[in-house]
């Protein structure tokens, strides 16, 4: 269950070596194991230049457009998992747990505690998904509340003491580093109750809880016959709970108007003492009907100290808040565009911002436009080769709106233009983004007289809700356009 | 080298962790591990500088401290500086225990004939209960994070010496459930579930029982010394043991344990107290406890795993990677006991739900997706060990598990491989052949990554998906017709808007050869010969037909390499021609190839590969089929290479060369054959593996016989019995000889091979002939005639022929009957032998006695009397 080792590793393309190791960590007690378990299938854990190289190029992060190589492009090797093996010094160092995310490697090899030929399934190893968590729980911590570099940087140098603490002999102890910062602090207070380790003190001062959530929208629209338009509703209920004592109790009930959507596909933090079965079974998968469990979502649960996402949820609302389409046509050394949008009639008419951005990829820099709106402005970007459409806080009463124009270009320079593999030919789109305050789609609201808190004095409740498009995309209907296969079922 | 300043000490770490092995080769790294462990006493240099250096000696202790009594000495060291730090609170303490703990087990010394460990156990075994140690050892704000750290110090050292906690089981367990200021209850709780677990290990394979050990309340450290019975029964079981996966570990389960009643009660106690109170553990921690106590309890009599079923619920709640890993442990531990059929439905469907679930990162769906094509079924139908869908996976559930265009490379492959199971099983049930089919869907899909693929300019990494895609297709559907003929058309399609990806189609063609190499070979062919020469692709063109040309179409393929010729006017396009001219050689193209190769040994510009060309012409005129084959193949000797050349020179090297090889083959005399002008040996060939062209030479030393001539055989196999070669001997004097042989064969691999046999003897009587048989009535006459024709130029001797049991009759019989003229049985015989090329030898045999016979002898050569006695007197020996 423990990791032989830990890197942090950034990725700077067009450097010599393609990145640097930020931090490493390994662990000699793990690696002794190792070397016992693993027998003559033992491959040692290499330095951090030789690491660094054989990751950045089976992670296909060095140089990528050289010619063929078949140690990385032979068609038989298939990776299905973010799990690698790297050739080192004429061996392969398997497991490497491995995976790019903001411009930073996060890398470990966890233990294997048998032979690894033949090579055991990743199923059977428990320290995959301890290492998967070590790299989230890094991750997490380093992205927080990051704004900008030196604060990464602080954040990094702080990482060595704080796996001293969640992870001293490579068994991790707690993937919240955050949490074994706090503890440090809170080292002195002394503790006649049993505390949970995941919760490193006490608070002390005014009780209140803050409950938010957040629901994204996402949609494909293609305007076809012959294919479905999809949209699905993801929620993030987060909280905040600030209240004394070591284990305060709180149940919050999540809640939905009548003709709301019932939430699905509820994940929910492990500090969540019970589920009901209802909530448990509630799923994507099933076809709809009537008999949906459609709430109260009870979540009873003893909060962290911490913000956290007490629940995440899916749902299938009836219509996508925005229905439109886009139609995009080569016309000699012009495109032709029309695009029309309508806010659904039950949709909080009432946006933070709302765009459409279209953008043109696999073209040259847009060197002509002419065009009329129905509503809000347009905005070019011609060495971008993106129309931005903002609409502004309201649709008008009648709640459709259109653009039509043409577009002309000038001559593709690769390096400027944006490449996209999807985008060829005609096959375009145009994405919306908008946000909605005080509003989720599916409705679901969480009512501050069903907060229950057992814990002593009254706390303060606030909630607050919102709505985001993310990926909203409306497909081009007059070519053809990605599909997935929800979509071709109808 | 004195003490060293803190940004000394700062620039020496960091040289150090740039590269450990480049700074202990060099001479400073010789001190560091001294120097380390004395300037952690100093007053000097502030704790956060001593805490990056025991950071760096937790990392690297064995570069620091190589060997045992090394590691032996920083950590009493460690452990001394520990004693000797100032009652207020200090953050050395702790990195100081986990700096001694991996010193004692780095360096392999932790045992009880160490005294660093016989210090380190009892001390934190004393700061784990949170006894006084009676030193005042460090504030009493530091207790509590000390205490969770000597129990994580002791849980590696269990974990590296199972077993070492096997005594202190009843006191972790009291310790566990004692009410009032606790310790904390995260770090006792792993820390007793490894100890149980390892115990239960231990004890079932010593066939022991659990011995009361979870009720002994007593504690070593009371001054009693430390128990390491159970870890040195538990020495030899580091030993890899697969129990990664319950499901792998059924030969050593537990079932040997037989606990008694009230063991088992109080084994169920610690385990129910472990889980109840498992919230209070952070996630990462109670993945780890249920791990640990799934295996503790698999296959434990008296021990039903409905314990764990109150967990469950919680468990299957949540998106923590970890718990629904260790979910899937239990599962597959304890498989139908503790889920139903309904319970394994919800699992899948939880698991399915968390592979696409938009929430969760990419690493994590792809992980549950692993875990959901591995799931642990209660009846798998399948064969273990090899990815597939479970049973109750419909495909309904997996609609939202499919791959699209949208999704990012890995995903893709995983998603699609799964598609690829869905259809294969789609195609089982019926053939549907509606446009919703999941076939249907997997030929859009790959038709949208061959249109991706082919974007000119775009990356290579967007090429090589479209080719892992069509690998696992090709793959997982191999057979399923209706899937890989419009695969193979799309690629045929792809190479023809993309000639560059050449070196993809090659290496998927060597990649998919038996489900879906002939048909693929076929279509790219044709769409490279189908091209007029001169494309500005042909490097590509000529790359791709190296590898497809064969025998068939061979005159378009002949047509178009014509027309190609023209255009190769650089080195490398030349070489590339000559490649295919290669491959075609190999596949046994005849004809239409020698002219083109003619053409080219006169037309290229190049002077390599003009002689090439016709290297190639005159190998193709001379050598057969096979042998070309071989010649021409990839050498067996060393990896080919990429240039021609060398790959060339090897083939030669061994196919055209001849090899020296030991003998297959074993030669020997067969029966003497006393007949004909001139004598002839019989001999017998045996092989050992099929040998073909055999050519045997034989020489004789010092002239003694005219020279011999080669014998040829086509074929001879192994097992299948051989005609006996005859070779006529022509002797220039009757004298014995040795033969000389060598053999030069071809084995069945084409090599032609050489080797020298073992020398065989032509005996004194392997040249005797008889005389022409005279009339019956004459023979008298015809003997007293040679008789007389010896002398006087010859001589006559006398001598004793020795005689066997057998008597004067049976040695005539046996050795010279073919040259007896006149007999009279059992005691006189007169018998003339002819000894090539021109002596004769008469022998009278009269007058046999018991034990010998006077043997009278005439012969016109005296060279041949000693060879004569010594012939005469070994016939009985020989009898």
């Amino acid at each position: 269950m423990a990791q032989r080792a830990v890197w942090l590793i950034s990725h700077e393309p067009g450097t010599p070596l393609g990145g640097t190791v930020r931090f490493s960590r390994r662990y000699p007690t793990v690696e002794k194991r190792a070397k016992v378990f693993n027998g003559t299938s033992y491959v040692p854990i290499p330095e951090d230049g030789p690491f660094l190289k054989s990751l950045l190029f089976e992670l296909r992060l060095l140089d990528e457009d050289r010619d063929f190589m078949e140690s990385r492009d032979s068609c038989s090797r298939i990776n299905k998992t973010s799990v690698y093996g790297l050739k080192v010094g004429g061996e392969e160092l398997w497991p490497v747990v491995a995976f790019l995310k903001n411009g930073i490697v996060y890398a470990c090899v966890p233990l294997v505690e048998q032979t690894l030929s033949p090579r055991p399934a990743l199923i059977s190893i428990s320290a995959i998904s301890q290492g998967f968590e070590l790299l989230f729980g890094i991750q997490d911590f380093l992205y927080s509340s990051q704004k900008i570099d030196t604060e990464l940087n602080t954040k990094l140098s702080q990482l060595p003491d704080l796996l001293l603490q969640a992870c001293p002999f490579g068994t991790l102890l707690d993937a919240n580093l955050q949490n074994s910062l706090d503890s440090i602090s809170f080292a002195s207070v002394t503790h006649p109750q049993k505390q949970p380790a995941w919760k490193a003190g006490a608070y002390k001062g005014k009780p209140q809880v803050s409950i938010s959530i957040t629901e994204k929208v996402k949609s494909m629209q293609y305007d076809k016959q012959d294919i479905a338009d999809t949209w699905q509703v993801v929620g993030t209920v987060t909280c905040k709970c600030d209240l004394e004592g070591i284990m305060p109790n709180v149940t919050i009930s999540l809640s939905l108007p009548t003709n709301g959507s019932p939430l699905q596909d509820i994940l929910v933090h492990p500090c969540v003492t019970s589920l009901d079965s209802a909530i448990l079974t509630s799923s994507s998968i099933d076809a709809m009907d009537d008999s949906a469990f459609s709430g109260p979502y009870k979540f009873p649960f003893t909060p962290p100290l911490e913000s956290f996402n007490l629940c995440y949820y899916t749902s299938q609302v009836p219509v996508p808040p925005i229905l439109g389409f886009y139609q995009m046509k080569e016309e000699e050394v012009q495109l032709k565009i029309t695009v029309n949008l309508k806010l659904h009639e039950s949709v909080k008419n009432n946006f933070e911002f709302c765009e459409a951005h279209i953008p043109f990829y696999n073209r040259g820099p847009i060197t002509h436009v002419e065009y009329k709106v129905s509503f809000g402005q347009l905005e070019v970007f011609r060495e971008k080769s993106l129309l931005i459409w903002i609409i502004g806080q309201k649709f008008p009463k009648s709640m459709e709106i259109s653009l039509s124009g043409t577009v002309t270009f000038g001559a593709k320079s690769h390096e400027k233009q944006p490449f996209d593999h999807i985008c060829i030919g005609g096959t375009a789109y145009l994405k919306l983004h908008f946000r909605i305050l005080d509003y989720t789609l599916t409705g679901c609201y969480a009512d501050q007289h069903s907060v229950q808190v057992f814990a002593s004095g009254k706390p303060k409740i606030s909630t607050h809700r919102k709505l985001i498009s993310s990926d909203y995309y409306i497909w081009n209907s007059k070519a053809p356009a990605p599909v997935t296969y929800g979509s071709l079922l109808l | 080298m004195g003490l060293l300043s803190r940004e000394a000490w700062a620039q020496r770490l960091g040289a150090f962790r740039a590269s450990p092995s480049a700074y202990m080769a060099a001479p400073e790294g010789e001190d560091l591990g001294r120097d380390l462990l004395s300037d952690l006493r100093s007053e000097k240099l502030s704790e956060q500088t001593k805490v990056s250096m025991l950071a760096l000696s937790l990392e690297y202790p064995a570069q620091l401290w190589p060997d045992a009594p090394t590691a032996e000495a920083a950590a009493t060291s460690l452990l001394d500086t520990l004693v000797l730090l100032p009652p207020r609170p200090s953050a050395l303490r702790r990195p100081l225990l986990l700096a001694a703990t991996t010193a004692l087990v780095t360096g392999g010394v932790l045992g009880p004939t160490s005294g660093a460990s016989l210090r380190l156990l009892p001390l934190l075994l004393g700061l784990a209960s949170g006894g006084d140690l009676g030193r005042g050892f460090g504030p009493s704000s530091e207790q509590r994070p000390l205490q969770a750290t000597a129990c994580e110090c002791l849980r590696e050292l269990e974990s590296c010496k199972p077993g070492l906690l096997g005594g202190c089981l009843g006191l972790l367990h009291g310790l566990l459930g004692q009410e009032g200021p606790v310790a904390p209850v995260q770090p006792l709780s792993l820390l007793l579930a490894l100890a149980l677990r390892n115990t239960l290990v231990i004890q079932a394979r010593a066939r022991a029982s659990l011995q009361g050990l979870l009720t002994v309340r007593a504690s070593p450290p009371g001054g009693g010394p430390w128990n390491w019975t159970l870890a040195q029964e538990g020495e030899a079981h580091l030993q890899p043991q697969a129990p990664s996966w319950p499901a792998a570990e059924e030969e050593c389960g537990l079932s040997a344990l037989e606990p008694s009643p009230e063991e088992a009660r109080e084994l169920r106690a610690a385990v129910a107290q472990l889980l109840d109170t498992s919230y209070l553990l952070t996630p990462v921690a109670q993945a780890q406890l249920l791990w640990l106590l799934g295996w503790a309890l698999r296959g434990l009599r008296g021990q039903p795993p409905v314990l764990f079923k109150p967990q469950l619920v919680r468990l299957l709640g949540t998106a923590q990677l970890t718990l629904l890993h260790a979910v899937l442990a239990l599962k597959a531990a304890f498989g139908e006991a503790l889920f139903t059929a309904q319970d394994e439905a919800l699992l899948l469907r939880r698991l399915t739900l968390a592979a696409q679930h938009p929430a969760l990162p990419l690493p994590a769906h792809l992980f549950y997706l692993h875990c959901l094509l591995s799931f642990p079924e209660n009846c798998p139908l399948g064969p273990a060990g090899e990815e597939a869908a479970p049973l109750l996976l419909e495909p309904q559930l997996c609609r939202g598990l499919l791959p699209s265009l949208l999704h990012d490379p890995m995903a893709l492959l995983a998603r699609l491989h799964l598609l690829c199971l869905l259809c294969a099983e789609d195609e089982q049930k019926e053939e549907k052949g509606q446009a919703q089919s999941p076939c249907h869907y997997l030929q859009e899909l790959l038709a949208g990554l061959q249109q991706r693929a082919a974007l000119t300019g775009g990356p290579r990494a967007l090429a090589t998906l479209c080719f892992q895609a069509s690998y696992l297709v090709a793959h997982c559907l191999a057979g399923h017709h209706t899937v890989l003929a419009p695969l193979t058309h799309g690629l045929a399609q792809l190479y023809r808007a993309r000639p560059a990806l050449a070196p993809h189609f090659v290496d998927l063609l060597d990649q998919v050869a038996p489900e879906l190499g002939e048909p693929l070979r076929v279509v790219l062919r044709q769409e490279v010969v189908s091209r007029p020469g001169g494309d500005e692709a042909l490097r590509w063109h000529l790359q791709m037909l190296a590898k497809v040309a064969d025998r068939d179409a061979q005159s378009a393929t002949l047509g178009f390499l014509q027309a190609a010729a023209a255009h190769c006017t650089d080195w490398g396009l030349q070489q590339a021609l000559l490649r295919v001219c290669r491959a075609l050689l190999r596949a046994g193209v005849g004809g239409g190839l020698a002219d083109l190769l003619q053409a080219l040994a006169r037309q290229l510009e190049d002077p390599d590969g003009r002689d090439h060309a016709r290297l190639y012409y005159v190998l193709l005129s001379h050598l057969s089929g096979p042998k070309l084959g071989v010649a021409l193949g990839p050498s067996l000797a060393a990896p080919a290479l990429t240039s021609s050349l060398v790959a060339e020179n090897q083939g030669f090297a061994t196919a055209l060369m001849v090899q020296e090889a030991p003998a297959p083959i074993r030669l020997s005399v067969g029966p003497r054959r006393a007949e004909g002008p001139v004598p002839v040996l019989q001999l017998q060939v045996e092989v050992l593996e099929p040998v073909y062209s055999l050519e045997l030479r034989f020489r004789v030393e010092g002239q003694l016989y005219a020279p011999l001539g080669a014998v040829h055989v086509p074929c001879l196999c192994p097992g299948r019995p051989a005609r006996p070669l005859l070779l006529p001997l022509q002797p220039r004097r009757p004298a014995p000889a040795q033969l000389d042989i060598r053999a030069l064969y071809t084995k069945s691999t084409g090599l032609t091979c050489y080797t020298h046999l073992p020398p065989l003897p032509v005996k004194f009587a392997d040249l005797f002939l008889p005389f022409p048989k005279a009339p019956e009535d004459a023979r008298l006459g015809f003997f007293e005639e040679l008789w007389d024709s010896c002398l006087p130029k010859g001589t006559e001797s006398r001598l004793w022929c020795p005689l066997g049991p057998q008597g004067l009759e049976a040695l005539v019989s046996r050795h010279l009957e073919p040259f007896v003229v006149v007999a009279q049985p059992p005691t006189s015989y007169h018998i003339a032998i002819r000894l090539p090329p021109d002596s004769k030898l008469l022998l009278r045999l009269e007058a046999a006695q018991a034990d010998g016979v006077p043997v009278v002898l005439r012969t016109d050569d005296w060279a041949v009397l000693p060879l004569v006695g010594d012939y005469l007197r070994g016939l009985s020996a020989a009898v």
